[in-house]
């Protein structure tokens, strides 16, 4: 006997049983579980994203800081918060992350942060795109030294800040180092190849040079380094500006005399990670020469103990590059006022003599006095006399010619030879 | 017959019937439409366009050209290949690799007391975030972090004791070896469910027969998981081909020197995120790709079990018919 036989209704039969049909009810009840967890979720998502209702004023900023340059950073922001009443939070993210998530930010009309520092094609191409608030007015030429907004100028406008930046001399060497083993500062090409030869005889160094290593734009600044040196700031400046190719002849030559013989020569070590690895093999002597931007004066026990000297030799009008930090105020802001406040305190002295002070930076904006660095940014910045400030190539291209530069410079380092497709392919790229 | 089935036969009562489904249908319907088809019909459109232009299949030609997808300077000097080939290799190096270690373990683990612990711990990689698998790889790899590199400088082989990670043909072969752990926990549990199905008859059969181990992996284990592996070989396929999170945590967004380790994902994601200003075009035009690759994988698999590839153990039929025929 079925189941439905013996729970049917009675005169109905065995075959006419029809078992109650709640429909209504159950759609009823599917439509109201919608209703309310929907109206639920929204509340949440609403009252979640509202501002603090305090009343406190508060700004965010993301930046790409972590470790003892997040320690070196935050005493800004608490100079900051004293002089305006505006607390602040500050976090920590890579700009490549935030290269990818910020655009899908700004279409959904959102802002992770009030303030944010990014590369200034990233702020000059989302500028053009109307994600960027203007900030002329709030900042300007006059408080900063000459060609600091030149980047994030854009229509006449100013659609970011240039905070501090760094600059990247040269090849940084422990002093101690060199007096204990007799060796000197290269001053011409020739010195410079003999004092590699030098050093790899000597026990206890794998190689010369440590080639830092990580998403690959340590053998960015050294390439731009041999470009500014020997092909001239004219030629950084052109390649800068896409008006020169990298298959051009004097850009190969520059390559194939220069950069190229100290790889095959094994004068370079393998990449090895830029920051805590390279920086400890380099300090302890592993590796004796580290090409690294100036914010190595932070990241070591004793800076006093640090020399550096630019790539000797070279053409008559030869570049340096300088790669300040750059910030903007996304259209989208919770606190854009607050924000623009912000803004103008990283463009003034007073936030970067604060910041300077820390080491490892060199100031953009007018009014920082040479005594509030420290002796080894002084000597830094005695490096920059006589020389064109440039921009980082890279950075100021941007896009995934960026990324093809690092990967084909990585490329060049593992195996020399390669140097036509690697010069190739970044053409491709530009 | 009945009152239900002229109910089900009755114009009226089909269309209650009808509207009752749609309404346990058309949410789905709904939601799939808005959130799959949707988007995929509008990726397909972009792909056609460059901006606001119509260009046919121009993104795929310039796609394909370009040396970061098939680089012929590979063939003759090695890595970097292109995209294209680098999701080959994965598929012809990393799928049998992962596939058999897969077999071998659960064949192994069959008869071994406290095997679902061991197979909980193969499993983890499984269940790890494909970004910190990524991550790990490449610490393991790097020199002089790495203790990849410092085993084989143990072992005397300089060769190899370099930095994985900074060459073109050890980064690459180095992520698609590293990668099979994570991925074996996937072939070792299904296989492991698939030899429960087997009847232990056979077994019994054949070893009373004089079969050899061999003989019976042979001639019953490995027939009868034929659907097993069928399910392993399309479901490591997509995998494969959809390669992303542990390239992009090993390497960066170019792939790795060279672009050494690039795969089909990472090109579109640079399409899309890293371009500036973005290429949504190209990126869509990629994504089209993969869709196609993909469409023709799971379809290979819909089809064979739709049409019902069920095993053939006429070895162990043959086997337990002799045994009775013995008995």
């Amino acid at each position: 006997m079925s189941s439905s036989t013996q729970s049917g209704t009675e005169g109905a039969g065995t075959g006419g049983y029809r078992p109650p049909r709640p429909l209504i009810k159950l759609i009823i009840a599917i439509v109201a579980v919608l209703v309310v967890s929907n109206v639920v979720t929204g509340l949440a998502v609403y009252y979640a994203s509202l501002p603090p209702v305090s009343g406190a004023k508060v700004v965010t900023v993301v930046g790409p800081w972590a470790g003892n340059e997040k320690d070196a950073f935050l005493p800004v922001m608490d100079q900051f918060a004293r002089t305006t009443g505006i607390s602040y939070t500050f976090t920590t993210t890579r700009q490549e992350d935030l290269q990818t998530s910020l655009p899908n930010q700004f279409a959904a009309g959102q802002s992770p942060a009030d303030l944010i520092f990014m590369p200034s094609a990233f702020i000059k191409t989302y500028a053009g795109q109307g994600y960027v608030t203007s900030l002329t007015g709030t900042i300007g030429p006059s408080t900063y030294k000459p060609g600091a907004l030149d980047q994030v100028t854009a229509n006449s406008a100013i659609w970011g800040g240039a905070y501090t930046g760094k600059v990247k001399p040269g090849f940084w060497y422990r002093v101690s180092f060199f007096q204990a083993h007799g060796l000197t500062p290269p001053t011409t090409w020739s010195q410079f190849t003999t004092l590699l030869a030098n050093l790899k005889v000597i026990a206890g160094v794998k190689n010369p040079i440590i080639s830092g290593d990580g998403v690959g734009w340590p053998l960015s600044d050294v390439t731009e380094h041999f470009i500014a040196t020997y092909g001239g700031a004219s030629m950084h400046q052109a390649l800068t500006a896409k008006t020169l190719k990298w298959t051009d002849t004097s850009v190969h030559d520059l390559f194939a005399t220069y950069l190229v013989p100290t790889l095959q020569a094994g004068d370079w070590s393998e990449p090895i990670t830029w920051d805590s690895p390279g920086v400890n093999l380099f300090w302890n002597g592993t590796y004796p020469l580290y090409f690294m931007g100036s914010w190595i004066t932070g990241m070591v026990s004793d800076p006093s103990d640090l020399g550096v000297f630019s790539l000797p030799g070279g053409v008559a009008n030869q570049g340096i590059v300088f790669a300040a930090d750059y910030f903007f105020v996304p259209k989208f802001a919770a606190h854009p006022v607050e924000a623009k406040r912000l803004a103008a305190f990283f463009a003034s002295a007073a936030a970067q003599t604060t910041q300077v002070r820390q080491g490892g930076h060199i100031a953009t904006a007018a009014g920082v006095s040479i005594t509030a660095y420290p002796s080894v940014d002084a000597r830094v910045a005695g490096l920059l006399t006589g020389k064109t400030v440039l921009p980082d190539l890279d950075d100021t291209i941007g896009g995934t010619f960026q990324t093809t530069f690092w990967s084909q410079l990585q490329l060049l380092w593992s195996d020399p030879t390669k140097l036509d497709s690697v010069l190739s392919t970044i053409q491709a790229a530009t | 017959m009945g009152a239900p089935n002229r109910a089900r036969s009755g114009p009226a009562l089909s269309f209650r019937r009808l509207a009752e489904r749609s309404t346990f249908f058309m949410p789905a319907a709904i939601l799939l439409l808005l959130l799959v088809f949707y988007p995929i019909a509008t990726t397909i459109i972009l792909s056609f366009f460059s901006g606001s232009s119509f260009v046919g299949l121009g993104n795929y030609g310039a796609i394909l050209q370009d040396p970061a997808t098939l680089n012929p300077n590979g063939l003759s000097g090695g890595p970097p290949y292109g995209t294209l080939v680098n999701n080959l290799l994965w598929i012809v190096i990393h799928l049998p690799l992962s596939l058999f270690t897969g077999l071998v373990l659960a064949v192994l683990l069959q008869r071994v007391r406290g095997a679902s612990i061991i197979k909980s711990f193969i499993f983890l990689g499984m269940v790890t975030p494909l970004i910190v698998i990524g991550v790990l790889l490449g610490f393991t790899i790097e020199a002089p972090v790495g203790f990849v590199p410092a085993f084989f400088g143990s072992i005397g082989l300089p060769s190899l004791d370099v930095n994985w990670i900074a060459h073109p043909t050890t980064l690459l072969f180095g992520l698609i070896l590293g990668s099979v752990w994570s991925w074996t926990g996937f072939s070792t549990i299904i296989y492991s469910a698939g030899l429960t199905t087997i009847p232990k008859d056979y077994f019994e059969a054949a070893r009373v027969d004089g079969a050899s181990e061999w003989h019976i992996f042979t001639r019953i284990t490995w027939p009868l998981l034929r659907p097993v592996t069928l399910v392993i070989v399309t479901m490591s396929l997509l995998w494969e081909l959809k390669l992303f999170d542990i390239i992009l945590g090993a390497t960066n967004a170019g792939g790795g020197v060279g672009g050494a380790a690039d795969v089909l994902a990472l090109q579109m994601y640079r399409y899309a995120f890293v371009a500036l200003p973005p290429e949504a075009n190209k990126a869509a035009a990629v994504a089209c790709m993969l869709l196609l690759f993909t469409t023709l994988v799971a379809g290979f698999l819909f089809r064979r079990l739709l049409t019902g590839d069920a095993p053939k153990p006429r070895a162990a039929r043959r086997l337990a018919t002799s045994t009775r025929a013995g008995e």
